[in-house]
C-alpha cells in the first residue's frame, strides 16, 4: 500500500469516527432539546414539633440536612406528577392557594435540564416571580419557606423522576 | 531519541488514564502534595486541551465523504501496469528499495501514533477526578441556581448535599405573610 493511501485511510478513519459522533450527538441534542420530559413536584409540610416522617421522604437525604434539620415532623401534602414541554409553561396548586409554575426552557449539552420557576397567586407576580435553575435527571431542586398551618411549604421539583437515583 | 525514564512512563500512563486505580490515586496524591507535582497537572491538562482544541479543528476540515469517494474511485480503477524504464539507473542517483520502505515506513509510524495520541485524546474517560478531587460526574450531577429574583421577599439561597454527595439547591423564602392559609 503506497504512503498516500495508508494517511488517505488514516484521515477518512478520523474522519468518519468523528462525524459520526458529531452527527450522533447533534441528532442527540436536536432531540433532546424539543421532547417532554416527566416531572414530580413534591409539596411537602415540615414542621418543628415532633412527628412523623413520611417514609417515601426517608431517601431524600437532603431533607435531613441543613436548613431542613430543624423540621421534626414532614408531611407530603401532594405529589402531582406533569410532563414540562419547552416554552410551555406547566402550573401546579399548591395548598395556600399560590401556583407554581414551571417551564422548561432547554436541554443542556451535558444532559442538564434549564428550568424556570415561579411561585405566585393567581394574576400576581410579586412572590417568587422568576427561579431559574440547572438540574440533573431525578436530582431535585427545593424551594421552601412559604408559610402553612403553623408549617413550612417545602416544594421539592424533580425533573426525568424516572432516573431518580437517590 | 532518548527512551523516556520509567517515572516518564508511569506519568505518561497516569495522564492517558491506562495507571490501576490505586496507583494512579497514589500517584496524585504525590503530585499534590508538592507544587511542582500540582504545576506539571496543570501543564498536561493545558496540553491536553490544546491538543483537543486542534484535533476538533482539523478534524472538522476533513471532508470524509468526498475523501472516501476518491478512495473508492482509485481502489475500483483498473490497474494499469507500468513497464519499469528500461534506461541504466544512474549510478550517483539511486536510492536503494529498502531505505525507501524504511523512510516510507517511518513517516506512516509517525502518523500513525499521531492518529493514536488522537484517538486516545478523544477517548479521555469524562469520569477521572479533576485536580480537586471531583469526578465530571458529580460536578454534572445535582442542581444549581441561576438566577432568582424574590420580587418583594428576601430570601437565601442554600446547597444540600444529595444521597450520592451532588449538591442541590435549596431556595428558602422568608416569608412574611405569617399564618397565610
Amino acid at each position: 500500500m503506497s504512503l498516500i493511501r495508508y494517511l488517505a485511510m488514516i484521515a477518512v478513519l478520523l474522519g468518519a469516527s468523528n462525524a459520526s459522533a458529531q452527527g450522533s450527538s447533534s441528532v442527540r441534542s436536536d432531540r433532546d432539546s424539543t421532547s417532554s420530559v416527566p416531572a414530580e413536584v413534591l409539596v411537602v409540610l415540615a414542621k418543628e414539633e415532633p412527628g412523623e416522617i413520611d417514609p417515601e421522604l426517608k431517601k431524600l437525604t437532603a431533607l435531613r440536612r441543613p436548613p431542613f434539620n430543624s423540621f421534626r415532623s414532614m408531611q407530603i401534602l401532594s405529589r402531582p406528577k406533569l410532563t414540562l414541554t419547552p416554552g410551555k409553561d406547566a402550573l401546579v396548586s399548591l395548598p395556600n392557594g399560590r401556583r407554581v409554575k414551571l417551564t422548561l426552557l432547554r436541554v443542556m449539552p451535558d444532559g442538564r435540564y434549564k428550568v424556570k420557576a415561579a411561585i405566585n397567586r393567581p394574576d400576581k407576580s410579586d412572590y417568587l416571580p422568576l427561579l431559574q435553575v440547572v438540574a440533573s435527571a431525578g436530582d431535585p431542586f427545593f424551594v421552601a419557606g412559604q408559610t402553612y398551618q403553623g408549617g413550612t411549604l417545602v416544594v421539592g421539583v424533580i425533573v426525568d423522576p424516572k432516573k431518580t437515583s437517590q | 531519541m532518548e527512551s523516556p525514564k520509567p517515572e516518564d512512563q508511569k506519568l505518561q500512563m497516569f495522564f492517558d488514564g491506562e495507571l490501576p486505580p490505586e496507583e494512579e490515586a497514589a500517584l496524585r496524591r504525590s503530585l499534590e502534595s508538592t507544587p511542582e507535582g500540582m504545576a506539571q497537572i496543570r501543564e498536561w491538562a493545558q496540553i491536553r486541551e490544546a491538543m483537543q482544541t486542534a484535533s476538533a479543528d482539523w478534524s472538522g476540515q476533513i471532508d470524509s465523504d468526498s475523501l472516501f469517494a476518491r478512495i473508492e474511485a482509485e481502489v475500483s480503477a483498473p490497474v494499469i501496469p507500468i513497464e519499469p524504464a528500461r534506461q541504466a539507473k544512474p549510478p550517483l542517483h539511486s536510492v536503494p528499495g529498502g531505505r525507501e520502505r524504511r523512510v516510507w515506513g517511518a513517516v506512516a509510524t509517525g502518523f500513525a501514533a499521531a492518529a493514536a495520541i488522537f484517538l486516545t485524546v478523544m477517548a479521555w474517560p469524562e469520569t477521572h477526578q479533576d485536580p480537586s478531587g471531583v469526578t465530571a460526574e458529580v460536578r454534572t450531577r445535582g442542581s444549581e441556581v441561576l438566577e432568582v429574583d424574590f420580587g418583594t421577599n428576601t430570601g437565601t439561597i442554600f446547597e444540600v448535599e444529595g444521597g450520592a454527595g451532588e449538591s442541590l439547591a435549596v431556595v428558602w423564602i422568608d416569608d412574611g405573610e405569617v399564618g397565610l392559609q
